[in-house]
């Protein structure tokens, strides 16, 4: 029998393990030495006993070999050990043998601590984790094969990371390729399978001992935690998980502590607040501003000691909707300003601009000449070159890097200690104005939302009044809307930090359901009632999430804007039809889902959720809110699917 | 820009001597137009995807604003239609003809506009 690279002997890397293995094969149990047609055996006729086989040949011949079946530690019980320290509460899998040994010490080892959130697809696991961190202010775990699963979960991640939100990842691998066994892990394996998401994570790793997997974990939790914020992926071998722990005396557990983050310079700060209480017109715009609850609280403080309006583009809970000073509706202002504050802007160029998508693409500031633009925020700081989330370039006068929701005390002090009773009065006056600006915006709103209001199919003013009447006295948490969706934000009345965690970041369909369940995973334990709006195509991509919802007891009430299209590009088309003098007639074909109607309300029955619809009359639409609110009450997901005008 | 000064000009000239007026200088204003063919080709050339099927106004790459009741001049909203000051596409005759773009005003004309909220008390909250 061959003794080369095919035998099965223990490798020099068990055997050097060898201190947590119990019982060595017993002097009887044998193991054959290679495969069963290792010896064949020519036919031969009228034989009156059968030959031995192989098995028995070797058992006959050969010395058993040291081949342990038992062992008392595992490497996958240290990780568990690590992923616990570090707070992680969850760990989204969809279930793959790469990352078994783990996958089995978090059940037996950790007591299913950090719980398992099984999902039905990777990509799933990946939005859950963006979804609950945002919402809980902290990140969460997913595990998915390393290369097939990963590859599955692509989507995911980058939403994560275009939305600056942290997710620890870990994929499993074999490392060494004579562990693999022939077939599926071969496939399964690559020599650096964190290439495939480098270009949309912060940093990544594969550790090759447990020590080196404790200090890389806990390192990418605090990469993936320190703003800018992002995703982190571990690749996790398959063998570093499963075998013996060695040297477990000298294990340990590095200490997390986690980065203050960076404020903006206190000498530009000031610089800041002379230009702000200088201006005749200050317009503060933001995007993802708040980390935490304090970042709304701060942001309030800066624009009333300002009295300056604040345009949100709800990357975040940044700005109560219905304070006075807030302007998101008015942006026309973006004109009238002669000093913007921009903080934790994610598209600054594309805010503070007209732009054109014709022909020719053409572009003018929306600024008024003259204006000056002041940035603070971190976004900067951690930019990648391939995908082009960053955006195009922006002039400005003065760019402050620092967290926006750590500097803002800052900056706010620094302008009361430049205001005197003549400025106080100006700004008490601007801010009148604004209040009436802002008042007259939501009348406008209510006014608008009156026409069409009992069409069918239903418009999307209706059916966002229809549901905040149903849950306003709920403590409500918003986690997801369909594109363009804008009533809750016109019509709603957003003030707790937690009733808003903003959108995908990357724009890629599929965020919004899977999102949205991890962030009402969040909210569960904090006892809030959570409430999404989703497209029907974006239900689509991964329907399979209720069935997540429903098996953990996740209560969320779910509301379809089935608009029965990807109505985004049945518009886009329209465009280019007319753009090309062509008929402007099928543009439905390849952008509707329709013939036949997708039933939702059946499909999520399916996947163990309460399901309603399709609703189409309006009149029909409160009942239909009533039966799914009281089954989210009762612990579990509803979905509700309202035929909707396109927006 | 000349389109958008007219627009702005007519409706606050509009605004200025009330709504009973301003109708009936708009029907002055519009050809006469087949609003049951102007619904037809509203839904059929896709006016619905950006501005809903009842005008109640969407979005495409920004807001759409709202057609119901719709205070625009005719001249203005053929204009707005065959070089629109946005990203709205353009339609030129080769999709819609002269006549079309007056059934659609026509159509657009025929739908409700707005009602006071304080007959909607969810509205109210």
């Amino acid at each position: 029998m061959s003794k080369g690279r095919n035998s099965t002997k223990a490798s020099r890397r068990n055997f050097l393990k060898g201190a947590g293995l119990v019982g060595a094969a017993a002097a009887t149990a044998v193991t054959p030495p290679v495969a069963a047609n290792a010896f064949p055996v020519a036919p031969q006729e009228k034989l009156k006993a059968a030959l031995p086989g192989p098995r028995q040949i070797a058992a006959e011949t050969m010395a058993p070999e040291n081949d342990p079946v038992n062992q008392t530690t595992s490497g996958g019980d240290y990780m568990v050990d690590v992923l616990n320290s570090l707070g992680i509460e969850y760990l989204a899998i969809n279930c793959a043998s790469s990352y078994r040994g783990l996958h089995e010490a978090v059940i037996n080892h950790g007591g299913n601590k950090p719980e398992i959130i099984t999902c039905v697809h990777e990509d799933i696991a990946a939005h859950i984790g963006q979804g609950y961190a945002k919402m809980e202010g902290k990140p969460m775990a997913m595990a998915c094969h390393g290369v097939v699963g990963l590859q599955h979960a692509t989507m995911g991640i980058y939403n994560t990371w275009c939305d600056r939100v942290p997710l620890l990842v870990m994929g499993g691998n074999i490392m060494e390729a004579d562990k693999r066994a022939p077939g599926a892990e071969w496939v399964h394996s690559g020599v650096d399978i964190g290439a495939l998401v480098r270009e949309f994570t912060k940093w990544d790793d594969q550790p090759a001992s447990l020590p080196h997997f404790g200090e890389s974990a806990v390192r990418a939790y605090k990469i993936a935690t320190t703003p800018p914020m992002g995703p982190v992926f571990l690749a996790l071998d398959q063998e570093l998980q499963e075998n013996p722990i060695r040297d477990a005396e000298s294990l340990h557990v590095p200490k997390f502590q986690p980065v203050v983050p960076p404020q903006g310079d206190a000498a530009a700060l000031a610089e800041a607040a002379k230009m702000l209480v200088e201006a005749k017109n200050p317009l503060i715009i933001c995007d993802r501003v708040a980390r935490t609850p304090a970042g709304m609280t701060n942001l309030v403080a800066l624009a009333e000691t300002l009295q300056c309006g604040v345009v949100d583009n709800l990357g975040r809970m940044n700005f109560p909707s219905r304070h006075p000073l807030n302007q998101s509706f008015r942006r026309a202002l973006i004109g009238q300003a002669d000093v913007i504050l921009a903080i934790e802007m994610n598209d600054l160029w594309g805010t503070l601009t007209h732009f054109r998508d014709r022909i020719v693409r053409t572009s003018h500031p929306a600024t008024k000449p003259g204006t000056k633009v002041i940035t603070l925020g971190v976004r900067d700081l951690f930019l990648k070159s391939n995908y082009q989330d960053f955006g195009r370039w922006q002039d400005v006068d003065l760019d402050i890097a620092g967290d926006g929701e750590i500097s803002l005390p800052v900056l706010t002090e620094a302008i009361r200690r430049l205001m005197n009773d003549g400025n106080k009065a100006a700004f008490a006056e601007r801010g009148e104005k604004l209040a009436k600006a802002h008042l007259a915006m939501v009348e406008q709103s209510k006014i608008d939302a009156t026409i069409a209001w009992d069409a069918s199919p239903i418009t999307t003013a209706r059916m966002c009044a229809e549901v905040y009447n149903q849950i306003k006295d709920e403590d409500w948490s918003v986690v997801g809307t369909s594109i363009r969706l804008s009533w809750m934000h016109r019509l709603w009345d957003f003030k707790k930090p937690h009733q808003w965690n903003g959108v995908s970041g990357g724009a890629g369909v599929g965020y919004n359901l899977p999102a949205s369940i991890g962030a009402a995973l969040a909210n569960k334990k904090h006892g809030r009632f959570t409430v999404a709006f989703g497209g029907d195509g974006d239900f689509m991509f991964s329907p399979g999430a209720v069935w997540t919802a429903a098996h953990h007891q996740i209560p969320i009430l779910y509301i379809i804007q089935n608009n029965r299209a990807y109505h985004q590009e049945y518009m886009y088309l329209v465009a280019m039809a007319a753009r090309h003098g062509r008929n402007v007639e099928k543009m439905d074909i390849g952008t509707t889902i329709k013939d036949p109607n997708i039933n939702y309300a059946e499909v999520s029955r399916g996947l163990g959720a309460h399901g309603e619809g399709p609703v189409t009359d309006p009149k029909d639409l409160a009942p239909a809110l009533k039966r799914a609110i009281a089954a989210v009450k009762a612990g579990g997901p509803a979905v509700v699917d309202v035929v909707t005008d396109p927006r | 820009m000349k389109v958008l000064k007219k627009i702005a000009v007519t409706i606050l000239a509009v605004a200025a001597i009330g709504a009973v007026a301003f109708a009936a200088a708009r029907a002055q204003d519009a050809p006469r137009g087949d609003a049951a063919a102007g619904k037809r080709l509203y839904l059929a050339d896709g006016c619905f995807t950006c501005h809903g099927r009842s005008g109640q106004g969407g979005a495409y790459n920004t807001p759409a604003p709202i057609l119901a009741h719709t205070a625009m001049p005719f001249d203005g909203f053929k204009g707005q239609i065959r070089n629109p000051i946005n990203d709205m596409p353009a339609f030129p005759t080769a999709i819609l003809s002269d006549k079309d773009i007056a059934d659609i005003y026509a159509f657009v004309e025929t739908l409700p506009g707005p009602r006071s909220p304080k007959d909607f008390p969810i509205l109210n909250n």
